[in-house]
């Protein structure tokens, strides 16, 4: 330890101490904390890593410090049959490996492939988009709920204008229906209100406060729109008698957070891209401080460039490489969705603004999604274990709250929950950035919210820190951007639908009743540049399962179109990867029969 | 576009009993429209025996059931459209429907009976919490899975519901060799049928464990068990007898919905307590010129009940299309009075009645010793003894002509009177 990290320790250890804490050991290095030692509660894990992230001189907290109360899980048992369904053999050695085939890894890699260069992405899932991109809310934010001066608004306000071209050049819908702050009765705390006089905490209601979201959003770059009370009941006639005026952000969008990521995979392939499925990162290969080659469990790649986009495991696979200056504690966000009988009772995103606001979450929200079902959510919970993605019942009546903007929205049209992890590190912003011990390593770290509307961006400037350490990229001429979406059968009109059908039978036939999609887009699915091989894949390509029957009429369908164009037995269907068997056997009556 | 008399949606029971009925009663260009490969619905997967034993006085499975009123069918002129799915109805009675021969079908109809059963609840509605692994699906998909796919879903279960398909599902998962680890459930008696009780649950030594309710599932792939606990008297779960039950699959027999998207985009008024149409004594919607019967309409427990129904709205499509559908007064509403829950028909409007009408109900609450009386005017015209009355067994009542054409008013109330009352009166 230097002079100036002895400092930060020893001003961090009283500060610790004085929480109670004095079993903690604490060091520090260029202004990297690292934290050991053994406590009570996760949440006391959760408060120690704050009071570090917050000391002044601090560049980066490993919190390695746990709690007695739960061991985290880790990871289950290997399974054995990694290869069953995979459409790449793993490389000998590419220019650049990355690590994560979320929106984040899909996106980068989606970048690179414009240049003449052999990337390969590695995800140990079955498929992309299995961590937090495939359970958040799809809002592309506008950037005004970031902290000034952060990297994350700085790369939320750059990524959201790129989303219509993106997502043109892939062929994905995105629709941008605006967001309604909305200042309520509730927004001032309850101390403050107890105090003032009415017409004073009116006054700050309806004009100041949305003065100041408007003085926020100005500095940013964010347009924003001040909205009156009756402007306000005209475009959203269901909203609560609390409302009391509202500030609109009309670049606020909404996707399929899944659907952009996979097509991002697929155009990737499409120029060049290898990506391999099922394939663990077990070491990262330094030698003399510089990037030697990715160790999986499937065999080694060399590799002079590898970023670390892996999510919530960024903080371990930094750890392999010796360039972890971060920790990820995971904090679970859960979202109801609501039947889409009840689109048009909303028209815009709608939040509720609170006083004062929680800075590690945006808050709970109402939206809709592309498909026209209504989500509530996601609320913010700390948890230990990074394969926790229960929902509570707890949880499920603080989501409910959300709804207190809609007081008569039919709750009972409730579809289903679901719950991903956030990527939080405990400075709470993004951590992008080549590390200066290991050559060759980028973390692309601590992507949470606004990560999504963010990930053009960041892609964009991972290409440009790659370029800084010494990548040479010279440009492919046959890029190609576009990529052709699998036809969506219900969204179609009569005649395109009569063509599509004459074009491919397999279109004729409806095999989800809820969706009405096609048995044609299930098979095109399967036979994409990125094969969907699993019912839960499918189910993020074609829908099939997100209605309101979750999939008690196709389920028995897309498993057994799985297992024929897969050619594979029946049972060894999954639902999203080994080990997520659908079946344990055949039927006696089966058995019989076969013999 | 294909012009049609009368089109079934639907080719279970219900849309089977109906078109017969049309057909018998003159109807000449009928078609049935059905989505999967085999006319027949959820009897095919029934292969259980208990079906038909008012309809045709024995015991048959469900396929056998089927099978009787399709080879009625084939012998006639009845045209059927197989793996179908109709996409919309409008309220002029236009038809969008597509397959993979005929690709995507415009019909009209002079009338149309809605007959397309019900799914099932999810575990979302019934808002359990915890993981989403594999290894959790609803009774009937079990069903279909091992007794048409020929695939078993798992070796250790625990299924919550006692409603008839979850205990029948013990029963078959048992036979298939797998361990049934308990059916729990959360009210404080059985949701299905007593026959059910004994001869699927009680004859296998299967644990019943009524005022429970799973809180937790747990699972990262696949299930790995769920946390079970006792109910308090108004269905809360109680913290400190929560209990951890290993088990690799847990199976939902949580309720049925009728399903009516296509009954909405057809403008066909609902009931909120049944799910389904309001109908008249005739089976006739809120929309002239269609009918609806069977599970569409409320979930029936028998499906001889289903045939019979759907026999009324198979004869009344066919007066509507003759233009001989009963002369119609004003609307008698039918009002769910003392713990009962629901009446279907929900209203009657014969200007004057010939013939007996059926009214289903279903009860709030058990209670024994209990007398249904049919108030109108508040004039009591018409009483009944029953020795129980069970929320999961439907109670039937027929009332005559001379009965019904005494009413005066725009309502008749049903109330299932118990003995205290009865003292009181």
């Amino acid at each position: 330890m230097g002079g100036r990290d002895q400092k930060i320790a020893k001003k961090l250890e009283k500060k610790i101490v004085k929480k109670g804490f004095p079993d903690v050991k604490i060091s520090a290095e260029e202004g990297i904390v690292r934290l050991n030692g053994r406590v009570n509660l996760w949440s006391e894990v959760i408060t120690i890593g704050y009071l570090a992230a917050k000391t002044k001189g601090v560049k980066g907290v490993i919190n390695d410090v746990t709690a007695g109360e739960i061991e985290r899980k880790g990871e289950e048992k290997k399974v054995t049959k990694r290869d069953v369904y995979d459409n790449v053999s793993l490389p000998k050695r590419a220019d650049v490996v990355i690590v994560g085939g979320g929106v984040i890894g899909c996106f980068i890699a989606r970048e690179i492939s414009r240049y003449k260069l052999d990337v390969v992405l590695l995800e140990k899932e079955s498929d992309v988009a299995c961590g937090a991109t495939k359970a958040n809310s799809g809002m592309v934010h506008s950037g005004i709920g970031e902290s000034s001066g952060t990297l994350k608004q700085k790369l939320n306000v750059k990524g959201n204008k790129m989303y219509d071209k993106v997502c043109e050049e892939l062929n994905v819908p995105f629709e941008r229906d605006g967001l309604l702050i909305v200042i309520t009765t509730e927004t001032l705390p309850p101390k403050v209100r107890k105090v003032l006089p009415p017409f004073i905490s009116n006054f700050i209601c309806e004009k100041i406060i949305p003065y100041v979201v408007f003085r926020k959003g100005k500095k940013a770059g964010i347009p924003l729109r001040p909205v009156k009370r009756e402007e306000l009941l005209e475009m959203e006639p269901n909203i609560t008698d609390k409302a009391i005026v509202g500030v609109y952000s009309p670049t606020y969008g909404v996707v399929y957070p899944y659907e952009i990521t996979i097509a991002l995979a697929e155009n990737a392939i499409q120029n060049g891209v290898k990506i391999a499925l099922n394939t663990e990162v077990e070491d990262i290969l330094v030698e003399d401080g510089k990037v030697k080659g990715v160790l999986t469990d499937r065999g080694t790649i060399e590799s002079e460039y590898v970023i670390n986009a892996a999510g919530i495991f960024a903080d371990e696979v930094a750890e392999m490489a010796g360039a972890r200056e971060f920790s990820i504690h995971p904090r679970k966000g859960s979202i109801i969705i609501f039947d889409k009988e009840m689109k048009g009772y909303i028209n815009h995103s709608l939040s509720e603004l609170i006083l004062p606001q929680d800075p590690h979450t945006k808050g709970g929200g109402i939206f809709t999604t592309i498909s026209g079902n209504p989500n509530w959510g996601p609320d913010a919970i700390e948890v230990s274990d990074k394969y926790d993605k229960s929902v509570t019942a707890e949880e499920i009546d603080t989501i409910f709250e959300c709804g207190s903007l809609l007081p008569d929205f039919q709750k009972s049209s409730l579809i289903t929950y679901f719950a991903g992890l956030r990527a939080a590190t405990y400075e709470e912003d993004f951590f992008i950035k080549a590390s200066e011990n290991v050559l060759g390593f980028v973390n692309v770290a601590g992507i949470q919210s606004p990560g999504l509307a963010a990930s053009p961006a960041i892609a964009e400037m991972v290409r440009g820190i790659l370029r800084e350490i010494g990548l040479k990229m010279g440009e492919k001429e046959e890029f190609n951007p576009i990529r052709r979406a699998i036809p969506k059968f219900s969204k179609l009109g009569i005649e395109e639908k009569k063509k599509l059908i004459k074009e491919n039978p397999l279109y004729g036939n409806v095999i989800c009743r809820c969706e009405h999609v096609t048995e044609g887009e299930v098979v095109d699915a399967i036979h994409r540049p990125l094969p969907a091989t699993t019912v839960d894949a499918v189910k993020r390509r074609v829908r099939t399962g997100m209605g309101r029957c979750q999939g008690g009429f196709c389920g028995p369908k897309v498993a057994r179109i799985l297992a024929r164009e897969l050619n594979i037995p029946l049972e060894e269907v999954t639902k999203d990867g080994p080990g997520s068997n659908l079946f344990v056997g055949k039927t006696k009556s089966l058995l019989a029969e076969e013999a | 576009m294909i012009e049609v008399d009368v089109a079934i949606i639907g080719g279970g029971p219900a849309g089977l009993a109906s078109a017969m009925k049309a057909c018998e009663e003159g109807v000449k260009d009928i078609l049935i429209i059905e989505r999967g490969m085999e006319l027949g619905g959820i009897l095919l997967q029934c292969i259980h025996d208990g079906f038909g034993t008012f309809i045709f006085e024995e015991t048959l499975t469900g396929p056998e059931y089927a099978q009787r009123y399709i080879d009625e069918v084939k012998k006639t002129g009845i045209n059927v459209k197989l793996n179908t799915m109709v996409l919309e109805i409008d309220s002029a009675k236009r038809i969008i429907a597509v397959n993979q021969e005929d690709g995507l079908l415009e019909i009209e109809a002079k009338a149309i009976i809605l007959s397309m059963g019900c799914r099932e609840r999810t575990r979302a509605q019934i808002l359990i919490p915890g993981d989403r692994p594999s290894g959790i699906y609803t009774a009937g998909v079990a069903q279909r899975y091992i007794n048409i796919e020929g695939v078993i879903p798992g070796k250790k279960v625990v299924i919550l519901g006692s409603g008839d398909i979850g205990m029948i599902m013990a029963r078959r998962f048992t036979l298939e060799g797998a361990k049934v680890e308990g059916v729990y459930e959360v009210m404080s008696n059985p949701g299905g049928l007593t026959r059910n009780v004994v001869q699927c649950v009680e004859d296998y030594e299967i644990p019943l464990h009524l005022s429970h309710t799973i809180t937790n599932i747990r699972g990262r792939r696949r299930v790995e068990g769920v946390t079970v606990a006792k109910v308090d008297s108004e269905m809360r779960p109680i913290k400190d007898t929560e209990r951890f039950v290993p088990c690799d699959t847990v199976i939902l027999s949580v309720g049925l919905i009728p399903e009516n998207e296509l009954s909405k985009s057809a403008d066909v008024g609902m009931d909120p307590i049944t799910n389904g149409p309001i109908v008249d004594e005739q089976m006739q919607t809120s929309v002239p010129g269609i009918f609806a019967c069977g599970n569409v309409v409320h979930v029936h427990d028998l499906v001889d009940d289903v045939s019979k129904v759907a026999e009324v709205a198979g004869r009344g499509a066919a007066e509507y299309i003759d233009g001989k559908l009963k002369k119609r007064r004003s609307p008698i509403k039918v009002k769910a009075g003392r713990n009962v829950k629901y009446v279907v028909p929900q209203i009657i409007h014969g200007e004057k009645f010939d013939e007996d009408i059926r009214f289903y109900l279903r009860v709030k609450e058990i209670e024994k010793s209990v007398k249904t009386v049919v108030l109108a005017d508040g004039e009591r015209i018409f009483e009944k003894k029953i020795k129980i009355v069970k929320p999961p067994e439907m109670v039937k009542l027929d009332i005559s002509p001379d009965i019904l054409n005494r009413i005066t008013g725009d309502e008749l109330i049903i109330d299932v009177e118990g003995e205290e009352d009865e003292e009181k009166s």
